[in-house]
């Protein structure tokens, strides 16, 4: 039963964070003043979806906690950089989009792996079996 | 083990069908998909990334070219020509010099045993993806089932690459690599494309 929950905060948090990824890219596509309203909402997605791992690291084997740090990392600059998007405009608004998104994309990444480690920790105990 | 896989579909339909099955394995948990992309080759042989309307930031981001993508994964001689020769001229060239080289690098390295040489033909579809599998055999034989051929470079094997040095490649991150930008860390499909038909 544990082990569900566990699974379950993780996919969560994973889902969280490719639902940012996917605000941010669908934002990066639009123009001008539609692109900066959308970065609006996107530190307070950041935030929430580091709430969300904080509250599923405890439960986690070492590997995946150490990923899951890596993205709170990363979603900490993603919520930094969208912040500065909104405040900017040209070349600077483009660079923080840019920033936005590889960040995003990169805590995607590192909670994806945080989800691959969990699995293989589960496939080796249950071959252990 | 953590690969990038590029599965080659004769039918642009199907690659889709294996890019829904993948994501559809990552949900039972029989393997962790970090992300995906399909990609196409028309009759004349150029190539296109589906992906969502590109503002010119997200542009930047994916600049250093699909074929540095293809080539890459095909093997070290086509990362190099890819990287070398950029987005369109890199496509067409560094797959198939990186798969002619790549057959004589695994007849040398035991670790490169399941990797395999590829091009991909002109009105053919790949779905390219990074994932991590404990046996290769759930998306061997799914993707056999849709009628693809998958083909695989150990993730790391790709990050070893000389040319992946350069950062001017891909400056705005230490982690992602370029290729990294192309791959959805989601299912995207996008609106019908006209290059499906090709």
């Amino acid at each position: 039963m544990q082990d569900t929950q566990v699974k379950d905060a993780v996919d969560q948090v994973r889902s969280a964070t490719q639902q940012l990824h996917k605000a941010i890219s669908d934002a990066a596509a639009k123009r001008g003043g539609a692109a900066k309203a959308d970065l609006e909402a996107v530190p307070q997605m950041a935030k929430a979806a580091i709430d969300s791992i904080k509250g599923s690291m405890p439960a986690q084997n070492e590997v995946a906690k150490k990923r899951l740090a890596e993205a709170v990392t990363y979603l900490e600059a993603t919520g930094k950089h969208a912040a500065d998007g909104v405040k900017s405009s040209g070349k600077e608004f483009q660079t923080s989009v840019r920033q936005t998104i590889a960040d995003a994309r990169a805590a995607a990444q590192k909670v994806s792996e945080a989800v691959a480690a969990k699995r293989t920790a589960g496939a080796t105990a249950g071959a252990r079996k | 083990m953590r690969n990038y896989i590029a599965v080659v579909f004769d039918d642009t339909s199907k690659a889709y069908e294996g890019l829904h099955a993948l994501w559809q394995m990552d949900d039972e948990g029989a393997v962790t998909v970090h992300g995906t992309t399909v990609v196409h080759r028309n009759d004349w042989g150029e190539y296109q990334v589906d992906s969502k309307d590109t503002h010119p930031a997200l542009a930047t981001a994916v600049g250093v070219g699909i074929g540095a993508l293809i080539g890459a994964l095909a093997g070290p001689a086509g990362a190099a020509v890819g990287a070398a020769k950029g987005a369109a001229i890199g496509a067409a060239s560094g797959g198939a010099v990186g798969a002619v080289a790549d057959l004589g690098r695994a007849d040398t390295r035991d670790e490169s045993r399941y990797e395999t040489a590829w091009v991909l033909g002109a009105g053919q579809s790949a779905v390219i993806a990074d994932v991590s599998e404990d046996s290769t055999f759930p998306i061997d034989e799914r993707m056999r089932i849709l009628g693809g051929t998958v083909h695989r470079r150990e993730w790391s094997a790709v990050r070893d690459d000389k040319w992946f040095d350069d950062r001017s490649l891909y400056p705005y991150d230490g982690y992602l690599s370029p290729y990294d930008y192309y791959l959805y860390p989601y299912e995207y499909v996008p609106p019908y494309s006209p290059w499906w038909a090709s």
